[in-house]
């Protein structure tokens, strides 16, 4: 299904790179008209970063833009000009929301700041998603969001039970804690609005939100005064609980016993008749003692096995087990995602048919179906004379002055 | 006249069935003044876990997820249960169920009214995996994150803190505030919404997926063959910090490499030899190699509050790595007043709470109470849902 919900709502979307991107994605595929407004000449890093279709670098060919950016509209303009600022002003005069993911001050430079803003606008709701937010002594750290990991504990908190911090191997933070943050954000402001009449400034820290995401954690420190255990893929209240190395070259299943009859079942199924036998591990108590040993009898199991296998017998026998897929065998053989139509196929002139992700849900049991990412500057004419009823004789002289990049 | 006090979500009632994968979400309305009643047996429910102090209701994420909601207790075997919570059902605008609460999904269903159900699981509602098990850990491994971190040689690993319930709670609180919006502005609806944690996770993969699908390469854990040499966590005098000064970010490496030199690092010279212009090699376990062993010489006799201080004076991106324990005294989150200290009367004490999540120009976010007991608000039943839940 097309997903009209917010149909008349319109973004000025100046965000960039991930995380900005990536909140304001779900507006666009809810039908939302999310223009960006993006600059040819300072291009966002993530059109000019991979990967790109058959390794071949260009500004509409990033497979990263496109699974941030589907649905929207693209308006291509130098932002440093007079010029250009006059038009986006022009376009925030008809806009619900403003986002914004620069640095402290970068959009009070570009003559954009929130008072700026509200005085063209003044019911606007206005996003700004910077670092460590907009005041305060290290508001200008520059950061990325390993960076934002390592600040907020998540990186401390995730490693090996036995090593040292190692952190996510991907800008987590960007992917999932930020960008969802600030959509349920600026939808909540989209209710105020309609009740009040006001908008409102939404500040959020990237480092402020993430925190959240371990409030668990902050609290077990407040309350016990220790910093929390790092224990990797094990569980300090269930055993076994860890990856296991399965047949072939670096297959994996996880496997999680959860209660003690789990347990039973499952050294039942490896045929472990001693451990199975042993009441000294008929509790989880008993089995974090010993949980080198109780590993050890799972992983003989599992190497003669492949990832599949383990996970089918396991799960058929009520045992909380899953492959640790990688990109490919999540993207070519889960049944489960094939089977729930996750993965979206769409057209473009530069990416050709290329793979997306659906939103993760499923709504009145159907797809919400995506439309295709834009290139550079696609809408730039349809917007300024569609929207603005700028003539053509206008938008030829931006043009011609360079405001106006593609 | 609007009213001054009045909140994103006011005049909103959130029916709560959740456990670990959704109670986030649920939250996230109520600190924006949703109404958000946890339905659960009158003992209470199996999300609650063992209390982490006397009197705290639960366990630290029990706490955490659930402060600002209220809790009805009801026998939900029984008839009469079933018939206040049908009751609750009606008077609410969403509900949002887990676990073995969806169970309760055709009786939730039945109820008329043009409002949002949320089934919140970790594979979805159909498929070869419905009647699977999941876990953080399962879960995380199927949707593909465990897969990007870890080191090579050693097992892949799952993001610490229970990440599979925050990333599917974001998609539930989000997916249920636009179904809401169709509700409420189109006069759609109903609306069944349904997550699946293990999609959610695969929607998290930043770019894996599309170098895959484009390129036909796979990301391997460790960052090799991926990550440049200094994106690393790497040691100083008093813990680790986190670097990133690839090619890609000129400003920062020509700031590491003149800040070496000023001090007479080795570093200083040999990270301006040709093979560190090359990003490819830079990216090679022996380039990462070396560079952690330069690095680690430079920053032994630096704390993390001194590198971050030169982080921000020469706009090198550099941050330190952070215990939760450190997160109090971070000199951002002090000046910012970011933890805040909510009473818990029951604990008889006050608990460090992490503060919100945005900061709204308008006073709407609050945090008005701490997670609730079993059936605390039972009196508040009376009257307020409908004759019929009075008598029972």
């Amino acid at each position: 299904m097309k997903a009209q919900f917010l149909k008349g709502i319109r973004f000025a979307d100046l965000t960039w790179a991930g995380a900005g991107p990536f909140s304001t994605k779900i507006f666009a595929d809810f039908g939302a008209d999310v223009i960006k407004v993006e600059s040819a000449s300072r291009a966002d890093p993530v059109r000019l970063g991979g990967p790109f279709r058959d390794g071949i670098p260009g500004l509409n060919r990033s497979g990263y833009f496109a699974s941030r950016n589907t649905g929207k509209r693209s308006v291509a303009l130098n932002l440093k000009s007079d010029e250009g600022r006059a038009v986006v002003h022009d376009l925030i005069r008809t806009a619900d929301v403003v986002s914004n993911n620069f640095g402290p001050g970068a959009m009070d430079r570009l003559g954009l700041g929130y008072e700026e803003v509200r005085r063209i606008r003044p019911d606007v709701i206005y996003l700004s998603m910077p670092m460590y937010g907009e005041d305060g002594p290290l508001k200008n750290l520059l950061g990325v969001g390993m960076t934002i990991s390592a600040v907020t504990g998540l990186m401390s908190l995730t490693g090996y039970h036995d090593g040292p911090p190692l952190g996510p191997g991907t800008h987590f933070p960007d992917h999932a804690a930020n960008p969802y943050h600030a959509a349920f954000a600026v939808l909540a402001a989209l209710r105020h609005r309609r009740r009040t009449g006001r908008g409102m400034k939404i500040d959020l820290a990237q480092v402020e939100s993430t925190i959240n995401c371990v409030g668990p954690a902050v609290l077990e420190q407040a309350i016990t005064g220790q910093e929390p255990a790092r224990v990797g893929n094990r569980s300090l209240e269930h055993a076994p609980h860890n990856v296991f190395r399965c047949q072939g070259e670096d297959r994996w299943c996880a496997v999680t016993v959860l209660n003690d009859a789990q347990w039973e079942s499952l050294a039942r199924v490896i045929g472990a008749t001693e451990l199975a036998a042993d009441p000294g591990l008929a509790t989880a108590a008993g089995r974090l003692a010993r949980v080198d040993e109780v590993e050890a009898a799972v992983a003989r199991w599992t190497a003669e096995r492949d990832a599949e296998t383990v996970m089918e017998t396991l799960q058929a026998q009520g045992i909380p087990a899953g492959v640790v897929h990688d990109p490919r065998s999540l993207m070519e053989r889960d049944p489960q995602l094939r089977h729930r139509g996750y993965w979206q196929r769409l057209d473009h002139p530069e990416l050709k048919e290329a793979t997306y992700t659906s939103p993760p849900f499923r709504l009145d049991g159907e797809r919400v179906a995506l439309s295709r990412p834009p290139l550079i500057g696609e809408h730039t004419d349809a917007v300024l004379s569609d929207i603005l009823g700028y003539d053509a004789a206008r938008i030829a002289a931006l043009r011609a002055a360079g405001t106006i990049e593609v | 006249m609007p009213n001054a006090t009045e909140r994103p979500y006011d005049g909103l009632r959130v029916i709560d069935l959740t456990h670990r994968l959704s109670a986030y979400a649920t939250r996230l309305f109520a600190d924006l003044g949703a109404e958000v009643i946890r339905v659960e047996p009158p003992r209470g429910r199996g999300d609650r876990g063992s209390p982490a102090l006397p009197g705290l209701g639960g366990d630290v994420c029990f706490s955490f997820l659930n402060a600002n909601k209220k809790s009805v207790g009801l026998d939900l075997a029984g008839e009469t249960g079933r018939e206040v919570l049908a009751d609750l059902v009606a008077s609410a605008q969403v509900v949002v169920l887990e676990g073995e609460e969806a169970a309760l999904l055709p009786l939730v269903l039945s109820v008329p009214g043009a409002r949002v159900v949320t089934m919140v699981s970790h594979f979805g509602l159909d498929g070869p995996y419905a009647g699977y098990l999941g876990s953080d850990l399962v879960t995380q491994s199927l949707g593909g994150i465990t897969w990007m971190s870890g080191e090579p040689g050693a097992p892949p690993l799952r993001i610490a803190g229970g990440q599979a319930g925050f990333v599917a709670s974001l998609y539930a609180a989000t997916a249920t505030a636009l179904a809401l919006y169709d509700v409420e502005v189109n006069g759609g609806g109903p609306h069944l919404i349904d997550i699946s944690a293990q999609e959610a996770i695969a929607h998290s993969l930043q770019n894996a997926l599309q170098v895959w699908d484009l390129e036909g390469r796979i990301s391997m854990r460790g960052g090799e063959g991926t990550r440049d040499a200094t994106e690393q966590v790497l040691a100083c005098k008093d813990g680790h910090v986190f670097l990133a000064s690839p090619l890609g970010m000129p400003l920062s490496w020509k700031a590491l490499v003149d800040w070496m030199a000023e001090e007479g690092h080795p570093g200083g010279e040999r990270l301006k030899a040709p093979d560190w212009m090359d990003r490819r090699k830079r990216t090679t376990r022996a380039l990462r190699d070396e560079f952690r062993t330069l690095f680690e010489s430079f920053a032994a006799d630096k704390t993390k509050a001194e590198m971050r201080a030169e982080a921000l004076k020469r706009r090198l991106i550099m941050a330190p790595v952070s215990g939760i324990a450190d997160l109090p005294a971070d000199p951002q989150l002090v000046f910012r007043r970011y933890f805040s200290e909510l009473p818990h009367p029951a604990a008889g004490r006050s608990l460090r709470m992490p503060g919100a999540p945005y900061r709204l120009s308008e006073p709407v976010w609050k945090l008005d109470r701490p997670a609730p007991l079993p059936g605390e608000h039972n009196g508040e039943l009376s009257g307020r849902v409908t004759p019929r839940a009075a008598a029972g």
